[in-house]
């Protein structure tokens, strides 16, 4: 008989209503889960180099628990190898002894103690591992695509035999810990994976072949880690369904399909449906693709086998997954980066406070601070990853201030609503008629950018509940500070778009700004330059190529795009090519003349570049920020400068900034 | 301003060249010292075959992101990419067609490599052998990766007195 470890009642939570199929109990095996949401498997760093959990990956999975209402709630995968070539990531959880189940039960304790179920996930990183040893390790050696991954030591039949057995081992400390439900990983170029994969699986022994053969590391695993959790704990298995590696000789999606049978015929009550590789050359989660792209992906595979199946790519809002349930194209709703963005994202869906959710803008940096051995961060939560530090959380502050803030960008409303929050009395002026800042525009840009107006609804709804005053289309000048002279001035302008750099012809007719010409308030000719190689500068090179455009980008980056995260830059430099985008980068513009620019490249060479029209993009300090610096300074008021307004960044750096601030006045 | 776009051709043009000069004389610097390093009894063609070698792993590197085994013409693809570096050091090459769709040619009509190997005293037989390790270093690493059995076989070659190098770059079945 189904067992049900916690009761949960959604009967009067409006999102219940509106998510009938989100918020409904799936059997999973034989344990009865209370809603269909799964907090996805997601690595951290936030534990010791050596695998001991601490405190601060506690208080992060604390938090994604609590989020889930009830339902699965996933724990990073853990190495199971004392040799640590399984380990990906310098700070991964490891289970390769029984010393690590005490830490391991910290984690159990915490998703249990906020009522949700817990999800164990045994993880050894094949080919993608070695973290922190000179080889990583896999069924076959061949070289590695991407620089950025050690060289493979071919596993002996008895390494893959030991390896079986470690998996095995480790499923079953996980359950001395505490945790209710076991789960392999099987993606993006993991070992189970790696062993699948006619890309990477070259053996000639039993464990290599055609892609029954290949099953076989699989269904050890699974056979062997059944036997030792017992029949009543649910045994997942995460698994690409399209490997996306069809131009190095990967998996077809047929292959891909008979292992999802011969893993339910192994013995898994579950499959979470997974797209892509590491090496994979197409994007599959970033924020060009459209949300929902993947749901033909489950859809398919329900055809083949008849567990619950769960699928997490691009799948970010509960409509969407209410709805895909309903069509039966998955059975529950795994989510990660947008519980990384908000823990609570599933809650406040329960709880009828969609607007308080803080949306993922699928930037990647989760990924990219990962790979390069940092802590997890997110580019919009202030707090991911210090959750377990109180100073980052909003305290009553103990002095109540009336606080003025400068901009209505991210930055200022950040800093707006968390003031607000702490009892401050709070005014933010723009002289724009719309909140968002430097994000409207950015939104123009091509590939989803509107995405990022989302920080600003979240913003909005903050600041509205907690009593924040706007003055719309009102600028905050020297005057209003001398006459109603605030406690605090927080001046979050933004930065200012520079026309020139004191080059000949910047003054002509033909040279507008970035606004001019996204907006179209100035004739923009066939052939334009765009000046400035960062963020704006693209964005806009690409709105305008969009619309027909010859564009060529001139900037003194080294490379385009250095503002850029590594994980989606990748993204910007194709969407550039693939628009017919010239990039002259480390140069400058030398002189602007009738029909022509004249670039100069960093070593003095000149190149000359037809042009009707040359936007200017690039950023510098704003002259509005200073002059509002000095007009407080003059009247003795605190005075905080933020975001762009301080150096020009990005909306990582407006956010960040204007929630610390929002936290210390 | 005027600009003399004559001038800065050559301007580039001269610099490039200078680079591509400057790649090879590092190359026989770096050979010269080791073998200085070893001492009395180095064996200077060991040496100089590490390098190249190595050279050639290298250069499979940056290969194996671009291989697309989904496209047709794999094997000109391949040739392709040498091409691109051979030109890059200086080099007048280019590709030619083979029995089928599974074997080109790539010809070297001009080459500045055995120059500079006489600028530095290395003979032109270490020079050969290390081109060849090279280019059979990096396909050896092309074909484990690709899956495919990537041959390439040296039947012309310029240190020989050959007036061009021929490499003769096939898919065995």
């Amino acid at each position: 008989m189904a067992r049900q470890i916690f009761e949960w009642d959604y009967t009067n939570y409006p999102g219940a209503k509106k998510y009938p199929h989100v918020f409904s109990p799936i059997q999973l095996g034989n344990l009865i889960i209370p809603n269909r949401v799964k907090y996805a498997a997601t690595e951290d760093n936030l534990n010791s180099h050596d695998g001991y959990i601490t405190d601060e990956d506690v208080a992060y999975m604390r938090e994604r628990a609590r989020g889930v209402a009830g339902g699965l709630c996933t724990m990073q995968g853990v190495y199971m190898d004392e040799r640590r070539y399984g380990q990906g990531y310098v700070g991964q959880a490891a289970a390769w002894d029984d010393k690590f189940i005490p830490g391991l039960k910290r984690i159990a304790d915490a998703i249990h103690e906020e009522r949700a179920v817990a999800n164990f996930q045994l993880m050894h990183c094949g080919r993608v591992g070695g973290v922190e040893t000179p080889f990583c390790e896999g069924p076959s050696f061949l070289p590695q695509r991407l620089r950025l991954f050690k060289p493979v030591h071919e596993m002996s039949h008895e390494e893959v035999e030991i390896s079986i057995q470690q998996h095995i081992d480790a499923a079953r400390r996980g359950i001395e810990a505490g945790f209710d439900v076991m789960e392999i990983s099987g993606i993006v170029g993991y070992l189970v994976s790696n062993f699948l994969s006619s890309y990477t699986n070259r053996r000639t022994d039993e464990y290599g072949g055609d892609i029954y053969a290949r099953c076989k590391f699989m269904t050890d695993i699974i056979k062997g880690v059944r036997g030792a959790i017992g029949p009543d704990i649910p045994l997942i298995i995460r698994i690409c369904a399209w490997e996306q590696l069809d131009d190095v000789g990967g998996n077809t999606q047929d292959e891909s399909m008979i292992v999802y049978q011969e893993a339910v015929k192994a013995g898994v009550d579950s499959i979470s449906v997974t797209v892509g590789w590491q090496e994979s050359i197409v994007p599959v989660i970033s924020r060009d693709i459209d949300f929902g792209t993947w749901l033909w992906v489950p859809e398919n595979a329900k055809k083949f086998v008849d567990v619950p199946l769960s699928m997490a790519y691009r799948l970010f809002h509960a409509d969407m997954a209410d709805k895909a349930i309903a069509d039966g194209k998955i059975d529950y709703w795994e989510n990660c980066r947008p519980q990384i963005a908000d823990p609570d994202m599933p809650l406040k869906y329960l709880e009828g406070r969609e607007e308080d959710i803080r949306w993922c803008v699928a930037c990647n940096v989760c990924l990219a601070r990962l790979f390069r051995d940092a802590p997890m961060t997110c580019y919009i939560n202030p707090t991911c990853a210090h959750e377990n530090d109180p100073s980052y959380y909003p305290q009553p502050a103990s002095t109540k201030k009336t606080v003025f803030i400068a901009g209505g960008g991210p930055a200022g409303l950040e800093c707006a609503w968390v003031a607000a929050d702490r009892g401050h009395e709070v005014h933010v002026y723009d002289d724009r008629e719309k909140l968002g800042g430097t994000i409207i525009d950015a939104g123009l840009a091509p590939y989803n950018d509107d995405e990022l107006y989302r920080i600003i609804e979240f913003h909005k709804a903050q600041c509205d509940k907690r009593g924040v005053e706007f003055h719309i289309g009102e600028k905050l000048t020297a005057e209003i500070l001398e006459e109603e002279l605030p406690d605090t001035v927080v001046i979050a302008t933004g930065a200012d778009y520079l026309r020139g750099n004191g080059a000949p012809g910047f003054d002509r007719d033909n040279v507008i700004s970035l606004t001019e010409a996204l907006y179209e308030t100035k004739p923009v000719g066939d052939r334009v330059v765009v000046w400035g190689n960062r963020k704006p500068g693209i964005g806009c090179a690409l709105a305008l190529a969009k619309k027909g455009k010859k564009v060529t980008l001139v900037g003194a980056e080294r490379t385009v795009g250095k503002d850029i995260n590594p994980s989606f830059r990748w993204r910007y430099n194709m969407f550039l090519r693939q628009n017919g985008v010239t990039s002259y980068n480390d140069c400058d513009i030398a002189e602007i003349e009738d029909g022509r620019v004249i670039i100069m490249t960093y070593d003095g060479h000149r190149v000359p570049v037809e042009a009707d029209t040359v936007v200017y993009a690039e950023r510098g300090p704003s002259a509005f920020a200073a002059e509002l610096k000095a007009a407080a300074a003059e009247e003795s008021i605190e005075t905080y400068v933020i975001g762009d307004a301080v150096v020009p960044r990005g909306l990582s750096g407006a956010v960040h900034d204007g929630y610390k601030i929002g936290l210390r006045i | 301003m005027s600009f003399d776009a004559e001038k800065e051709i050559a301007k580039l043009w001269a610099k490039c060249q200078a680079v591509q000069d400057e790649n090879r004389r590092t190359f026989y610097q770096c050979r010269e010292a080791a073998i200085q390093m070893v001492g009395d009894g180095a064996d200077e063609n060991a040496i100089a075959l590490k390098a190249w070698e190595i050279k050639g792993k290298d250069v499979a590197k940056s290969y194996l992101p671009r291989i697309r085994m989904d496209k047709p013409k794999f094997v000109e693809n391949i040739a392709k990419l040498f091409v691109n570096s051979w030109r890059n050091q200086g080099a007048v090459v280019s590709v030619e067609p083979g029995a089928d769709e599974n074997e080109v040619f790539i010809v070297w009509e001009r080459c500045p490599w055995p120059t500079t190997a006489k600028q530095y005293g290395a003979p032109m037989t270490e020079d050969l052998a290390g081109c060849d390790l090279a280019l059979q270093t990096t396909i050896a690493d092309v074909a484990l990766f690709s899956n495919r059995n990537l041959k390439i076989e040296t039947t012309k070659a310029i240190p020989r007195g050959e007036g061009k190098c021929v490499r003769r770059l096939w898919l065995e079945q």
